[in-house]
Formats: C-alpha cells, sequence, structure tokens
C-alpha cells in the first residue's frame, strides 16, 4: 500500500480540504468525494460484483469516514485510512451476509484442482500479454468470494499478505495460498472464455 | 523438481526466481507458461483499481446525509454571507439582506396577484408590488455577487455572469413592456417573473454550496 510516510504530489491542496472538512465546508467535502470515489467504488464493486450493493457501500465508507473526519490527525495517509475503511465496511457487508470473506481451508498444499490442466494446454491459448481489462473484471466476478477477497486486496489494491492477514483475520500463509488459487482460477476461467470463442469462430 | 512441487512452491515465490524454480522452467514449457500467464494476471489487475465511477446520485445521498447530521455546518453553504470582521463594508450585508427582503416580498405579493383582466379602478393592484420589488432588486449588487462567485467558486463565474445577463434582459423588456402599456397583465406578470428568478439566482448563491 500507499507509503504513509512518502510525500504525493497534491498532498498539501488534499490537507488543505481536509481541513476545510473539518471545519463542516460542502465543497471540500465533495472534492475529497471527487478524488476518491472511483477507487472506492472499485474497491466495492469488484468484491462484491454488484452495482447497487457498490454504491451503498461506497456511501457508507465515505459517510463513515466523513463522520470521523475531525480525528485524523495526517499521521497516515489520507487514501491509506479512506480505503482500509472502506475494505473494512465491504468485509463487515460480506459477513453480515454470511459470505466467506476468506476460505476456512489453512493447507497450502496444492489440490488436484490446481494443477496444470492438459486441456488447456495448447500454446495459443497463452494469456501472456493479451488479457484486456473487461476480461479480467469478469473473471473476477466469477470467482468464488473467498478467493476474489484476496486477490482484489493483494493484486489490484496492493495490500501485502501480513496487512491482509490483519484486515480479514486469517494467517499469512492462508493468505498466500487463497492468491494462488484465485490466480489458478482465474487463468483457468480466462484460457476456458478464450477456449469457447475460440470455438464459436 | 516436479511440476507439482513447483506450484507449491509459487505460494511462496509467486515469480518462480529462485533457483529451484528457475532450474525447472528451464526444461518445463508447460509450467513457464503457468508462471508467465500467473504474472500476466497479476500485473493487468491493477488496471481494476480505479476502472469504475459511482453514478451522481452517490454523492448526492452523501451530501444529503452529511447536511441533515449537521456534519456539513449551514455557515459553510453561507459562503456569500460577509464576515464582520472582512473586508466587506455596510454594502456587502445589504446583498443578503436585500435578497431576503425580495424573495419574502415575492412569496407575500405572487398569490394575491389577480388573474390577467381583473383590473381595480382602472389600474391593476400589481404596480405597487412591482415598485416593492424594484426596490429590492436596486440592492442587489451584481458586481459584489460575481466577485464572491469568482472568489469562492471561479469555475461558476461565467455561468453567473451569463445568468445574470439573461435575467436582467428578461426585467428590461418586461418593462419596457409595462412602460407600453401600464395595465399589461402579462407584462406585470412577465415583470415579477423576472424579479423572482432574479431572486433566486441569488438565493442559490447565498443558500446552497457553489455546486
Amino acid at each position: 500500500m500507499t507509503d504513509p510516510q512518502q510525500k504525493q504530489p497534491g498532498d498539501a491542496l488534499e490537507a488543505g480540504l481536509i481541513e476545510k472538512a473539518k471545519q463542516g465546508d460542502a465543497q471540500a467535502f465533495q472534492a475529497l468525494y471527487d478524488k476518491h470515489k472511483r477507487r472506492v467504488y472499485s474497491l466495492c464493486l469488484r468484491m462484491t460484483s454488484n452495482t447497487a450493493e457498490a454504491e451503498d457501500l461506497t456511501q457508507e465508507a465515505f459517510l463513515q469516514l466523513y463522520r470521523k473526519i475531525g480525528t485524523f490527525r495526517g499521521e497516515s495517509a489520507f487514501s491509506t485510512w479512506l480505503h482500509r475503511l472502506s475494505v473494512n465496511v465491504v468485509l463487515m457487508h460480506l459477513r453480515k451476509k454470511s459470505l466467506p470473506v476468506v476460505s476456512l481451508e489453512e493447507t497450502t498444499q496444492v489440490g488436484e484442482e490446481d494443477t496444470p490442466k492438459k486441456d488447456f494446454g495448447a500454446e495459443d491459448l497463452a494469456l501472456a500479454g493479451s488479457i484486456d481489462r473487461l476480461q479480467l473484471q469478469k473473471a473476477v466476478d466469477d470467482l468464488p468470494p473467498g478467493y476474489r477477497t484476496i486477490f482484489v486486496l493483494h493484486d489490484v489494491e496492493g495490500y501485502e499478505h501480513n496487512e491482509i492477514a490483519t484486515i480479514v483475520g486469517c494467517s499469512i500463509g492462508n493468505s498466500k495460498s487463497q492468491l494462488h488459487k484465485a490466480r489458478m482460477k482465474l487463468r483457468d476461467l480466462l484460457r476456458m472464455k478464450r477456449s469457447e470463442k475460440a470455438q464459436k469462430s | 523438481m516436479t511440476c507439482v512441487e513447483l506450484q507449491e512452491s509459487l505460494i511462496e515465490n509467486d515469480s518462480g526466481g529462485t533457483a529451484a524454480q528457475r532450474a525447472h522452467l528451464r526444461d518445463c514449457p508447460h509450467c513457464a507458461g503457468l508462471v508467465a500467464d500467473l504474472l500476466v494476471i497479476a500485473c493487468a489487475a491493477g488496471e481494476l483499481r480505479a476502472a469504475h465511477e459511482p453514478g451522481p446520485h452517490v454523492w448526492n445521498s452523501i451530501e444529503t446525509s452529511l447536511r441533515r447530521e449537521g456534519i456539513i455546518k449551514p455557515f459553510a453553504r453561507r459562503s456569500l454571507l460577509p464576515s464582520l470582521t472582512g473586508s466587506w463594508s455596510w454594502t456587502g450585508w445589504a446583498l443578503p439582506a436585500a435578497a431576503v427582503v425580495l424573495i419574502t416580498i415575492g412569496i407575500l405579493v405572487r398569490p394575491h396577484a389577480p388573474p390577467p383582466g381583473v383590473v381595480t379602478g382602472g389600474v391593476t393592484s400589481q404596480p405597487a408590488s412591482d415598485a416593492a420589488l424594484e426596490a429590492s432588486v436596486a440592492g442587489l449588487n451584481d458586481n459584489d455577487l460575481l466577485a464572491e462567485v469568482a472568489e469562492q467558486a471561479p469555475a461558476l463565474q461565467a455561468q453567473y455572469t451569463e445568468n445574470l445577463r439573461n435575467v436582467n434582459d428578461y426585467i428590461r423588456d418586461a418593462k419596457y413592456s409595462l412602460d407600453a402599456n401600464p395595465n399589461d397583465e402579462d407584462a406585470h406578470r412577465a415583470l415579477m417573473d423576472a424579479y423572482q428568478e432574479k431572486a433566486m439566482l441569488f438565493e442559490m448563491a447565498l443558500d446552497r454550496s457553489l455546486p
């Protein structure tokens, strides 16, 4: 994730907006929202695969943030704070829906399902350099929720395994194992779709 | 290292960069393809980070909640209200005060306007109202409003300038028609509408956060 100590361009502007927001300035709230809305909403959407839920969760994340903005002291980056809060909002939502945030399976053994699939082994189905965003996001949406959470947090959002373990409440080994399986599953999904497309044409 | 062992090792070292992994990958194109694919997936994932935009109603709902909960402070919305300690003179206070008077008069007068064609003693009851409205509008200083907009929301200055020009043209046209025919009900109505429109313009700037 973003290094809290590393100053980014625009930090001074954002600090000014945060101070104005603390005083109840409507424009400052909106400017902060405009700056971060895409990242927060995309996170919510990837983790829920549902636009209505993602919008509700985006709203909830920003409301929680703005209610607490008076306590923000700037020791950490605002974006880091917001994104961690957003992740918590989404995970809370998934837990309420009784969806697995992460698989209970703790093993790091690679199961049979994860061994290389000979039926998709043709060289012309190699993914290298040819995944577009739409294909990938459809495949991510098709992941089981437990795999999806870890994949989104690590590969999309850039959290480290130790951070994910803390956020999600699993072991570091489990996070690594789930990520590997998620990528393997995505590979299968992408190759399967490519195979279907090749057969149709 | 076998293919299964390689896959197990990818959990800890997903780039395939250890010596044992490299040795296997040199001799196994199948696993080399697998590692390449997994790296492509990991790299492409970053493109999903801010790929989508929420609908505009999301911010509307947030703003509504913030206002209801008092997190957006009323004084912050009234950015046009001059500070007593600021550089505004008493004329600065006249601007919002005149707008409030204008709006109040508009509200009080409007429902009592007689229907078209109703004339009392040969003269409609509206000229007095028009006069009151005109007097109030006279207290609204376009330049003060534009200066404040320029300071608070420069991007909106052109829009406010255009709107003010239109409404002033509207007032001028209505007054011209009324001068030509003082008993013209449509002209009276048009003039009142124009005044109210101008009042609304000031009210928007006063009572709402400049969008």
